[in-house]
């Protein structure tokens, strides 16, 4: 018997009602999507903006919840669980890296990275080990204790790598990840991502419309108009 | 979490100090209001107490207007050995109080005769301290001491003899001569232009009464007693015709003040935990609606609704803190000033035409009421952070990542 996908998406749809109640309108964002991610994948799933992308993103990532259809995670079903259940869903088993970075901006660089412990629970020691050591990965240990503020963007991104693996998650789910970052600094990112995955097996599954970008991943899944149009 | 929503305080300092400062304000306020407010009445108390009233008098049981009792206890010996036996009791003395005329060859003037036993009386009330020419009352039984203003009135000095008469026991018009041998002053001009003092002997041959008197002043150790002595003496003194009553059975306008005064501060007490709740809230709000992406951030790394909320409310719980911390030091401060530098208060001069009243009060604090204050600014602070603490535990994860 062959192991359930790591991810499966089973006829996700998602429609979004836009304006006023008086002028509602229904906006579907993805149609009946279907899909499946194995472990250690570096897949990316690519659209022009609007095609669906980071909806699919959002609802692999229990962010929000499908109209119909669900997503399982190694054969659990997780896309309609309670706030607190997806939480602690999230917690445990996935990453995010997001366009925008989102680092707290009150904390520094190591107590961002090492924020999923604290929720986690973890002693204040192991978890700034752990946090230390990650930061290491993404190159950043001499920064540690740097506000975001004084960090570029492109080690902002890094911090938020570091933030989004430090719990050893299933999968870090990045939406964008490079889209407010230079070709240089974003394809810097690429190779942590991809070094990330190959040397110590973490799953990515990223979004972008960037062509440069996508020539990275081994992967590629195009949504068009909330359709998965090829893979 | 708390070092997280320490450094949210302090993210937009200016805005937190500024709510801070107001509440710290109000509370100090508060703080200052109560101690005004209840030394005023402790004053007023004490006042009342030490001048005339006492911790608790016995007088006849069918008597209905305290002040002025219009009735004899027949017999005051065995209310005398039953309050001699009474644990608590400092002092006690037999009074005649009563309505009449005091005559100087320059003229007469209505006042309150008080008959009292000298030497007890000085343990009872404060009267002799005020003597500010001559004696107090000594052994002799037709000696008085009388405030200056009837002094002044009827030209009387020191030496000189005074004709008091009153409606004595049996209906006559007893008139009898003393001779002054004290003149006080004590502020109030009912004290001083009302009252005159002779020997109860004295008063008892005025009033033809014999050896029935009118009141028994009581001093306890402590006013604090005067519940649990009254329900003691009441059960022994059960089958006389006497009833024993407190002092704010006497002085039921002080309680009457009390109960107008307290409402007031309460009223502003609400007023001011309005104005820190909205505070709160307002601080609270724009911090939600400037950092929806960040609860989104938040709930998206594994947060869960109820730890965002757990994190608005700390928030809310510092600024509390930190308000009650500084508004209680900025309150101690002031009460303490003016505990030792004395507040001139206009309701001093107003209070003082009835009784010995001082012009100039000096704060004390009154625990009891401060701490309510301070939990109630805590708890406001709390209450105040519910709706945007409920706001954000409620928060969609991706419409708050998508917020601008």
């Amino acid at each position: 018997m062959s192991k359930a996908p790591l991810i499966s998406a089973r006829h996700v749809t998602k429609t979004y009602t836009t304006g006023a109640a008086k002028n509602a309108a229904k906006v579907t964002a993805l149609t009946s999507v279907s899909l499946d991610f194995q472990a250690g994948e570096f897949s990316a799933i690519a659209g022009p903006s609007g095609s669906g992308k980071s909806t699919l993103l959002n609802i692999i990532g229990t962010l929000d919840a499908p109209n119909s259809g669900e997503v399982l995670y190694e054969g659990r079903q997780v896309s309609h669980l309670p706030p607190p259940e997806a939480a602690d869903f999230r917690l445990r088993s996935l990453g995010f890296i997001f366009q925008a970075y989102n680092l707290i901006p009150v904390l520094t660089a190591v107590e961002n990275v090492e924020y999923p412990l604290v929720l986690q629970g973890v002693s204040a020691a192991q978890r700034r080990a752990r946090a230390l050591e990650v930061m290491g990965w993404v190159g950043l240990e001499t920064m540690a204790n740097r506000r975001p503020n004084l960090l570029s963007g492109g080690q902002q991104q890094r911090v938020a790598v570091a933030r989004s693996i430090v719990h050893r998650p299933m999968v870090v789910l990045a939406d964008e990840p490079t889209a407010n970052l230079d070709s240089k600094t974003a394809a810097s990112l690429l190779d942590l991502m991809e070094s990330l995955n190959q040397e110590r097996n973490i799953t990515f599954v990223f979004s972008s419309h960037d062509p440069a970008v996508l020539s990275r991943a081994r992967r590629v899944i195009h949504l068009h108009d909330g359709k998965l149009a090829q893979s | 979490m708390l070092r997280l929503a320490w450094r949210n305080v302090c993210r937009n300092l200016r805005r937190s100090l500024i709510t801070v400062a107001s509440m710290a304000c109000g509370l100090a306020a508060i703080m200052f209001g109560q101690s005004m407010i209840k030394s005023v009445q402790r004053q007023l108390i004490e006042k009342a107490t030490d001048s005339i009233t006492g911790h608790l008098q016995v007088q006849n049981r069918s008597i209905k207007e305290y002040k002025f009792p219009d009735k004899y206890i027949e017999d005051p010996a065995p209310v005398e050995a039953a309050l001699a036996r009474q644990a608590g009791v400092r002092a006690f003395g037999k009074r005649i109080n009563v309505t009449g005329l005091v005559s100087s060859p320059a003229g007469s003037v209505g006042a309150m005769i008080c008959a009292v036993e000298p030497e007890k009386e000085k343990l009872i009330t404060t009267m002799a301290s005020y003597i500010n020419r001559g004696r107090y009352l000594g052994g002799a039984e037709h000696e008085a001491v009388l405030g200056d203003k009837i002094a002044q009135r009827l030209d009387l000095r020191l030496g000189e003899k005074v004709v008091v008469m009153a409606q004595a026991d049996d209906g006559s018009m007893g008139a009898e001569a003393f001779r002054v041998v004290g003149i006080y002053h004590t502020g109030s001009t009912t004290f001083d232009g009302q009252f005159i003092y002779v020997p109860l002997a004295g008063g008892q041959a005025l009033l033809a009464t014999g050896r029935k008197v009118n009141q028994i002043v009581v001093r306890l150790d402590d006013i604090g007693l005067a519940e649990r002595v009254r329900a003691e003496l009441t059960e022994k003194l059960g089958n006389r015709p006497v009833q024993v009553l407190r002092w704010f059975d006497i002085d039921h306008e002080i309680v009457a003040i009390q109960t107008f005064q307290n409402a007031i501060l309460d009223i502003v007490l609400l007023i001011v935990f309005a104005i820190v709740a909205l505070g709160i809230l307002n601080t609270l709000l724009m911090s939600l609606f400037e950092r929806v992406r960040e609860f989104g951030v938040l709930m998206a790394i594994g947060a869960r609704p109820r730890w965002v909320m757990k994190l608005v409310l700390a928030e809310s719980v510092i600024l509390g803190l930190v308000g009650t911390v500084l508004g209680l030091g900025a309150g101690c401060l002031l009460i303490t000033y003016y505990g030792k530098a004395g507040l001139h208060l206009a309701v001093g001069d107003a209070l003082s035409y009835f009784l010995p009243f001082p012009s100039v009060i000096y704060l004390r604090f009154a625990w009891m009421s401060h701490w309510r204050a301070l939990a109630a600014v805590l708890v406001v602070s709390i209450l105040a952070a519910l709706p945007p603490a409920l706001r954000a535990c409620r928060l969609n994860p991706s419409q708050a990542l998508r917020h601008v």
